[in-house]
């Protein structure tokens, strides 16, 4: 395993940048407070993993959707575990993004030079709201579908391109076959690869301006 | 053991122990359930007076496969006091043999294979006989069992 890795890195050259990093002393005055960010971030990668083996056998399609899905809860194996994780993840993520952004709050880690690594931060939190929205209409049951009508209806309150925006957001008048697709590729493509880029992002100012930043 | 040597053990040991865990769970979810082993569909073929008295008679049989209607050839042999079925598929490459009459083989039209009236290889490339397909005759019905995919069904 070290043998391996050390070839690796050989080629790679990640090990010595990080040293610093993985070994250094943490500041006075951190608590368990400070790991609810990670605790997001595991949180992230156990819907990233569980995600990946239910696209496996989603359908998204009108049709099929919802058969799908009972299949999935019914017949594959093990496939009741894989969307619970991937469900209550979906919960956690959102509470401990929560609940880090509270902790990162009162201890004012928001000021300079970490202001853009708080902006970033948000920017996770509301891709993480859009992930679990598009996510709940997946299912293409009765909940789904009016939980979506509903939701997507809000846009359509905004000044005068409200209604276009709504149109753009469903793919079509009503929330239909063009919304399924829509919110699934949405949920599968485009928002975990901003997610992971504002990750990287957040992960990386964190390593060049350190924990509690200078206050 | 350092505290630090036991710490990092511990952390790799965790981490193993992980990756294992979620392979063996990923590769669980992603094996197909409700696997069975196939079992042979009997489709009619032939009358029971149609039979051979001697020697081999093609016959025809239907079947469905998500509502489309397909036709497949058999052999049925009465040969040295049998009477079997066997498949027209060559066990070279699966092209369908022809009966030669006076020659009284089965020739393979792809690489010349040949068999005999039992089905066994007499010259060519075919490492196996024609299979044999189960055969059963019932209120003057002949059948003929054969291994469809699971969402065909006999017509």
């Amino acid at each position: 395993m070290g043998r391996v890795f050390d070839w690796l890195d050989e080629k790679f050259k990640i090990k010595a940048p990080h040293k610093r990093f993985l070994q250094r002393r943490l500041p006075p005055g951190i608590n368990y407070f400070y790991c609810l960010g990670g605790a997001a971030f595991t949180s992230y990668l156990l819907l990233f993993i569980s995600g990946l083996l239910l696209s496996l056998y989603y359908v998204p399609s009108e049709m099929e959707a919802y058969e799908s899905i009972v299949r999935i809860q019914n017949e594959v194996h093990l496939g009741w575990l894989i969307r619970s994780i991937h469900k209550w993840s979906a919960t956690f993520l959102i509470v401990f993004i929560l609940s880090h952004t509270l902790r990162v709050f009162i201890s004012r880690a928001y000021k300079s030079p970490k202001e853009l690594n708080w902006i970033v931060g948000c920017l996770t939190l509301v891709g993480a709201f859009a992930s679990g929205f598009t996510g709940y209409l997946l299912p293409w049951d009765q909940k789904a579908y009016w939980a979506t009508t509903v939701g997507t209806s809000m846009a359509s309150t905004i000044p005068l391109a409200g209604r276009h925006l709504m149109y753009i957001i469903r793919g079509g008048m009503d929330v239909g076959g063009a919304t399924l697709i829509r919110f699934y590729s949405f949920h599968v493509l485009w928002l975990p690869i901003t997610m992971a880029a504002l990750l990287w992002a957040h992960f990386h100012m964190i390593k060049r301006l350190g924990i509690k930043g200078r206050l | 053991m350092t505290r630090r040597g036991f710490l990092t053990g511990t952390v790799k040991a965790v981490i193993a122990a992980v990756i294992t865990g979620v392979g063996a769970v990923a590769a669980y979810f992603m094996y197909p359930a409700g696997m069975r082993a196939r079992q042979p569909v009997y489709c009619e073929c032939m009358e029971e007076e149609a039979l051979p008295k001697k020697g081999v008679k093609r016959a025809e049989y239907r079947f469905e496969i998500k509502g489309r209607q397909m036709t497949a050839s058999v052999y049925i042999v009465r040969h040295d006091g049998g009477l079997y079925a066997l498949s027209p598929v060559c066990s070279h490459l699966g092209c369908i043999v022809n009966y030669n009459r006076h020659k009284n083989e089965f020739i393979c039209p792809c690489h010349g294979g040949k068999y005999d009236e039992g089905g066994n290889v007499i010259a060519g490339p075919p490492p196996a006989p024609l299979s044999r397909l189960p055969l059963k005759v019932e209120q003057g019905r002949v059948y003929i069992g054969v291994m469809l995919p699971q969402t065909a069904a006999a017509a």
